[in-house]
């Protein structure tokens, strides 16, 4: 017999439904997460995209639905409820404190702690310093110093370090929205390295971009969505040019493998 | 690692082992490249040098002698300690106009506590220090909880505190305080130890004092750069390391030596130092302070990161409070009374030593040591210009231009750094 956890999506979305006044931004969408697996995730703008992963990160609280971690029902109804079920997310160009450096941003939240006096907390810093070093390297990760401060960082290596901060404290699942974006060539290129080198160190991934390139390149499977449904879910297959054309076809609705199940 | 990334590191790293001739030029190599590398940190310091020689030979010495300078910090103290606060205000990109008048309205209430209400100057000081930490919790209340702006949310403040003052000193007029051990904060000295007979007239408990620093200072940086080597991270080059010693155990020495030849260590002085240190030791050291970085740099990122926003913006409030608890006793001891315009325009005052200091509008940007520095600046200029009997009003324009120069400087380093 196969172990039981092998078949168990680490993330299984079922029916989420979430409107905005009188808007539907997502209409019953289901969403499987495998275990070591790079999901892309694409749409037109307003598809309902970053609803669904803020739905997964606890930013928003659906209308309907049930979300499963592992098999488990999972109640998320706030951030820090995501982090602990080992949920991370990587806000684009939102989640460092240019003032402070790449040690203690990738601590922020988490700081190590070696004396405490009531509520005055002493922090450990050379052992933080430490494992950040140890971090990236492990993740190939090229910052010349961990005391470096972020603001003297270039855009890819400011990606990067929210990435490896995203991923220091044992997250299960990796959403990733747009972090291609606002990215030279050559930085765009080493954010989908690091994507890949986390793949291989086993981490389960969800990547949301305008980039159908960027999907195509390190993706296993690809979602698409329009106006809150989702239309395809096919394993990522064929070459780029065949591709690119059947994902637009389903961003612009010339098909659609779920009609039938649509509601009104 | 084969890749270089910072050139001015990697020549700091290699000057290991040069002889003779090279070893000098090596020497004034490193000091360079350190300054270019730090001048944003080492300039406040190397400006307050060059005030404080100037000055010095402007007056003929007078500036640099014992009861000046004594007198100098003992004036300065109040807002020094005002400074700090004010500093870490802006560090979360608020601002607080309130601390003038609350000051005051503070120091009026320990006047009346010590003669009025016949409290012990124990009960007083201890009462007036939570006054000051509710003041600053009502101000968080408005700025975190109703979203005020910082600005508008304290000058109500500024105008309520006013009339606070007003309303507690009408029926009396000046409040004059007869405490002894009150008065004594900021007039008084520190005891000496008595039956030495070496040194006469010089104050030999501010000697041994000094010296525990200097010591304390340099096994403490010795033991911090052996860590940092055990743990491979880049660490001073030796002689820049030795250099950094020297100097600030040479000043170390010198404060201590002219403070000692006077009648030693001031209490003002006493309570500064211990505000500083607490100050300094909770924003470099504890996660406290490293959340209050956090949210003054990206308030999103620090909310993002499980860090309340509202609750750091409650505990700045609250320790600004706290300190103009301190500085309304200190003030009102230093005057040994409280009086009906006490602690008008401190805030401007208090604003001013922060940005000297080196604090940044932006948020995110400013210490603890700066705002000492920073105030302890525009007094010397005051206290300096009034030496040289320099006209009232060319003293303003002069601290303006101090000013606007410390925030241009601190603004094209940071450009340039990026």
């Amino acid at each position: 017999m196969e172990p039981m956890t092998e078949s168990i999506p680490v993330v299984e979305m079922r029916n989420i439904k979430k409107s905005f006044a009188a808007v539907q931004a997502l209409r019953g969408v289901d969403l499987v997460l495998h275990h070591n697996e790079v999901l892309g995730l694409v749409g037109d703008n307003a598809a309902g995209k970053s609803t669904l992963v803020k739905v997964l990160s606890g930013a928003y609280i659906p209308d309907e639905g049930e979300i499963f971690i592992e098999g488990k029902k999972a109640h998320i109804s706030d951030p820090m409820d995501a982090r602990r079920l080992g949920i991370e997310m990587v806000y684009q160009d939102l989640a460092l404190a240019d003032n402070l450096d790449v040690a203690a941003n990738v601590f922020l939240g988490h700081e190590v702690v070696s004396a405490q006096l009531g509520p005055i907390r002493v922090m450990d810093k050379h052992h933080m310093e430490l494992e950040t070093q140890r971090l990236l390297d492990r993740l190939k990760i090229d910052v010349s110093s961990v005391r470096l401060n972020v603001e003297s960082l270039s855009g890819g290596q400011r990606q990067s370090v929210a990435i490896a901060r995203a991923t220091a404290f044992n997250a299960k699942v990796i959403i990733m929205d747009e972090p291609t974006a606002a990215l030279s060539v050559a930085a765009i290129g080493k954010v989908l390295d690091l994507v890949r080198e986390l793949k291989a160190q086993g981490s389960s991934i969800i990547v949301i971009s305008h980039r159908l390139e960027d999907i195509y390149q390190v993706s296993d499977r690809m979602m698409v969505l329009r106006h809150g449904r989702k239309v395809s879910d096919h394993p990522v297959a064929g070459n780029i040019h065949e591709f690119n054309e059947r994902v637009v076809a389903y961003m612009i609705g010339a098909r659609d493998d779920f009609a039938e199940t649509a509601v009104d | 690692m084969s890749i270089v990334k910072n050139p001015q590191s990697m020549d700091l790293a290699e000057t290991g082992n040069v002889g003779g001739a090279e070893l000098k030029m090596s020497f004034i190599k490193n000091v360079q490249t350190l300054l270019q590398q730090n001048i944003r940190e080492y300039g406040m310091y190397i400006a307050f040098f060059v005030i404080i020689v100037i000055f010095t030979s402007t007056t003929e010495g007078l500036f640099i002698s014992s009861r000046n300078i004594v007198n100098l910090v003992n004036a300065t103290s109040y807002i020094a300690v005002l400074a700090v606060g004010m500093t870490l205000v802006i560090v979360i990109r608020h601002i607080d106009l309130s601390v003038g008048f609350l000051t005051g309205f503070l120091g009026a209430i320990a006047a009346l506590a010590l003669k009025y209400w016949g409290l012990p100057v124990y009960a007083a000081i201890p009462l007036v220090l939570a006054l000051g930490v509710l003041a600053g919790l009502l101000s968080a209340f408005l700025v975190a909880q109703l979203g005020i702006p910082s600005f508008v949310a304290t000058l109500a403040g500024w105008l309520g505190y006013r009339g606070a003052l007003q309303f507690a000193t009408v029926s009396t007029g000046t409040i004059i305080i007869s405490d002894n051990v009150f008065n004594a904060i900021s007039n008084g000295f520190i005891p000496d130890i008595r039956g030495i007979g070496i040194l006469p007239g010089v104050h030999k408990l501010t000697l041994l004092l000094g010296l525990a620093a200097i010591i304390l200072f340099i096994i403490s940086e010795i033991n911090s750069r052996r860590k940092t080597q055990a743990y491979h991270f880049k660490v001073l080059p030796l002689d820049m390391f030795i250099l950094k010693l020297v100097f600030v155990s040479a000043l170390v020495g010198g404060i201590t030596w002219v403070l000692a030849g006077y009648q030693g260590l001031s209490w003002a002085a006493v309570v500064l130092l211990i505000v500083v240190s607490i100050y300094y030791f909770i924003m470099s050291e504890t996660v406290l302070g490293r959340h209050i970085y956090a949210v003054g740099g990206n308030p999103q990122a620090a909310e993002l990161s499980g860090i309340s926003v509202k609750r750091i913006t409650y505990v700045i409030f609250g320790s600004m409070g706290l300190l103009c608890g301190l500085s309304g006793i200190m003030y009102a001891s230093w005057l040994r009374s409280a009086t009906t315009t006490a602690g008008n325009l401190f805030e401007l005052d208090a604003i001013a030593a922060a940005y000297v200091g080196g604090v940044s509008a932006a948020g995110g940007v400013g210490k603890v040591q700066g705002a000492i520095i920073g105030a302890l600046v525009m007094a010397s200029l005051t206290n300096g210009m009034n030496l040289m009997h320099i006209d009232i009003s060319l003293q303003y324009i002069v601290r303006a231009l101090v000013l606007a120069a410390a925030v241009i400087f601190d603004v094209t380093t940071r450009r340039r750094g990026k």
